[in-house]
């Protein structure tokens, strides 16, 4: 069997192979490695025949190729209406014909598959809600890409993320000291400007316990310092567990399965251990999708439910406007026009379309909803792993034109994206078309509007 | 008082007056001296991609890249490097402020020593919103040593100093300010001149301030001084105090070009302000631009615990 140094079917396990991918600038050699990758038909076989189950394939079986999926497609959009870029088109063409075929396909046919599973479709699972049947191409896609990465064959920076989770049980290379260290210095850097401000760690029986994606700590961690500031207003019981912290998973969008297990396993073991109440997540999309609405199948959980209760960031800063933990200066409210993205990881794959509003109507006065929206939204264009990989930085741009195209009809300068990718694939629109817009979180919004109590304010000599 | 300095570099030749003092204060000093460049911002989502702070550019990174720019880094800087000692030279990915801080934290250096990069020069500051403003201000504010920022030539050298103007604003950290500021100056002889603006900047305020209104403010001021900072001061008395009324940037550049000042030292403790609004409302940053000296940010007690009481 031919395997490549780099591209091979072997999974991404020690630094030192983590070092010689990442030295690999844009995968050069890694991609030249995958034109000789042999597939291997029958292991690949064996995996599908164990792993496409009834409904999966009873999708693919009743598709009637009636095209209601085209319009749902961003893509399809953007891409001038190419058939090509149909939803059930794309998902025959390469799950089907695997199906077809027996797994007896090539190399070509293989990266085919993954050209399409990353670079057509960003796994946003939109085309579903509008299939007569239900059909979910978004979940077949990702499902692919389970079968790519077995064989192989997934995008050079997949194989890194993949192999970050499997290592760090992180996205990045944070370690645990890196992370508990971060989190006393951030506390250290703000404690002038808000006095008794604390980031408690492996605090046990918290109401709250605070998970994030791995890029806070490791290039952004004022947006830690930002949470804990208003946990801190809010007068919140929290803490964050000194391991099993990182909630996103690289490993969801490589379809690296063992390795989402092992992940969301490390923060279902920090639940078990300190015994919160109920856990919130950090403003990431894919991060609650995975840890909260996929994870608890992948350990196995029978209730398909987390250990305990789990909330999305935006849920918790809706509860915490309702009950009046957090209350808005209403002349700091938000004047200008001002849009909300709506990010397709919690708002298909978890309904949180209400919350967003209700947190809209305290904090602007003058919200402008994107159209379509909730869970019609279109997908910010980088979702699904796309922003990350390089190959398809072209695809992707061309993507991108739809959502610029919904925020330009707003008329909103201020998009609120509370997603990681969402926010960075809105800052690469605006890089790329100039439409001159900003975008913001929502933590750092709310800071600059909030009450602080009294007995909070820091004290001026 | 200085064992461990970090220049916290653009590379650039905006750098290069900052690059001369942090060379010399290693040499004059005995200090190990970090140079230290953040050569790339990385993106929000996930992604190998990298800005390139010089060039603005997209690029993706790997070991050889971060090699490449720290050889360049060698070139910038081989004339000082020739006579340096102890120096160490490092490039790495992040936001700017955020790096630099992390490496003073790590080291726990004595002084950050900065050039005072303009924001046009501030690639992607506009780009990354929830942490605009300049890396310098940022810098400023956090650091729990004293940041030192050099935009014009500086032709004396630190050992040499004979001038040290302090500006105080009765606030805590102008405590510190002063604590160092006398640490300074009486570790080389120089003169320490205390100086405080009273702000008439009556515009906002809506009114105007009689004379005697003024003059008590100045007497309170005078009085203030005294028992704040001048208490404080031991076996010392090669210094002065005065108090102008006026824009508090406009009269501490004034008073430094009388006294001929070597270094204004000065807190930087805006709060509450649009980081955007506070680039152009700073004291601070307005002294920095202006001034033909060096000007030294100290917020925090950490570098003066021994002159405390």
């Amino acid at each position: 069997m031919a395997e490549g140094k780099l591209c091979n079917k072997k999974t991404v396990d020690k630094i030192e192979q983590l070092n010689e991918l990442l030295s690999d600038k844009s995968g050069k050699q890694y991609y030249e490695e995958m034109n000789y990758l042999d597939v291997d038909d029958k292991a690949l076989w064996a995996t599908m025949q164990k792993t496409l189950k009834s409904r999966l394939k009873t999708w693919l079986e009743i598709c009637s190729h009636c095209g209601l999926c085209a319009e749902s497609c961003f893509y399809y959009l953007a891409n001038d209406r190419d058939p090509k870029q149909v939803p059930s088109y794309k998902i025959q063409d390469t799950l089907g014909q695997l199906l077809k075929r027996k797994g007896k396909v090539d190399n070509e046919f293989m990266q085919y598959c993954m050209d399409t599973a990353f670079a057509k479709c960003t796994c946003c699972t939109r085309c579903g809600v509008y299939c007569p049947f239900g059909i979910d191409t978004g979940i077949m896609f990702s499902y692919l890409r389970g079968l790519l990465f077995s064989q192989g064959f997934t995008p050079w920076e997949m194989k890194i993320g993949s192999g970050m989770h499997r290592i760090f049980r992180a996205q990045m290379d944070v370690t645990t000291e890196d992370w508990t260290e971060t989190c006393e210095w951030m506390a250290e850097e703000y404690e002038d400007d808000w006095p008794g401000l604390k980031i408690p760690i492996d605090v046990q029986d918290a109401d709250i316990l605070y998970t994030v994606n791995a890029r806070e700590p490791k290039h952004y961690p004022e947006d830690l310092a930002e949470a804990a500031i208003l946990f801190h207003i809010a007068g919140e019981n929290w803490t964050v567990p000194s391991e099993g912290w990182e909630e996103t998973s690289l490993a969801m969008f490589a379809g690296d399965w063992a390795a989402c297990k092992m992940q969301v396993e490390s923060v279902y073991d920090a639940m078990k251990r300190l015994n919160p109440k109920r856990m919130v997540v950090t403003e990431c999309g894919h991060a609650y999708r995975a840890t909260v609405i996929e994870g608890p199948y992948w350990a196995g959980l029978k209730t398909g439910q987390t250990p305990i209760p789990s909330f999305h960031y935006v849920e918790w800063v809706a509860e915490a406007l309702r009950t009046g933990k957090l209350k808005i200066d209403p002349a700091k409210k938000i004047k200008e026009p001002v849009t909300y993205q709506d990010s397709c990881n919690y708002i298909r794959n978890a309904g949180l379309k209400d919350v967003a509003r209700e947190i809209m109507s305290y904090i602007a006065e003058d919200f402008r909803e994107m159209s379509p929206c909730k869970e019609h939204n279109f997908c910010c264009g980088g979702g699904g792993g796309l922003n990350g990989i390089g190959r398809y930085r072209p695809q992707r741009n061309v993507g991108l034109k739809v959502k610029r195209d919904q925020i330009l009809q707003t008329g909103a300068k201020l998009v609120i994206a509370p997603c990681h990718n969402c926010w960075d694939a809105i800052r690469d629109l605006e890089e790329v078309y100039d439409i001159g817009i900003r975008w913001s979180f929502l933590k750092p919004l709310l800071i600059s509007m909030v009450e602080v109590p009294e007995h909070l304010q820091p004290k001026d000599e | 008082m200085f064992k461990k300095l970090l220049f916290a570099t653009t590379a650039s030749p905006t750098c290069d007056n900052a690059a001369k003092v942090a060379f010399d204060l290693e040499l004059k000093w005995d200090a190990k001296l970090f140079v230290f460049h953040v050569l790339g911002m990385p993106t929000r989502g996930f992604s190998q991609y990298i800005t390139d702070s010089r060039t603005g550019e997209t690029d993706q990174i790997d070991p050889d890249y971060i090699e490449w720019v720290k050889e360049e880094m060698k070139n910038t800087y081989g004339e000082l490097l020739k006579d340096s000692e102890n120096s160490e030279l490092e490039a790495v990915i992040g936001m700017p402020h955020r790096e630099i801080l992390r490496k003073a934290r790590k080291e726990n250096v004595d002084m950050i020593i900065m050039g005072a990069h303009t924001r046009e020069e501030d690639v992607g500051a506009t780009r990354y919103r929830s942490i605009a403003g300049s890396t310098m201000q940022k810098v400023a504010k956090a650091a729990r040593c004293p940041v030192v920022i050099i935009s014009r030539p500086c032709t004396t050298c630190w050992k040499l100093f004979s001038n040290i103007v302090v500006g105080v604003d009765f606030s805590k950290a102008a405590d510190y300010a002063f604590l160092w500021a006398y640490k300074l100056a009486k570790e080389v002889g120089a003169k320490l001149h205390v100086f405080h603006a009273l702000d008439v900047n009556y515009g906002s305020a809506g009114q105007v301030k009689s004379q005697v209104e003024i003059e008590n403010l100045l007497a309170a001021a005078n009085e203030k001084i005294k028992t704040r900072h001048l208490k404080k001061i031991k076996n010392f008395d090669n210094y002065a105090v005065e108090i102008w009324e006026g824009i508090p940037y406009v009269e501490i550049l004034k008073y430094s070009r009388k006294v001929n000042g070597d270094l204004i030292v000065m807190a930087h403790h805006t709060r509450e302000i649009d980081p955007e609004e506070a680039l152009l409302g700073s004291t601070v940053e307005q002294v920095v631009l202006r001034a033909s000296c060096p000007v030294a940010s100290v917020n925090h007690p950490d570098k003066v615990a021994d002159v405390i009481d």
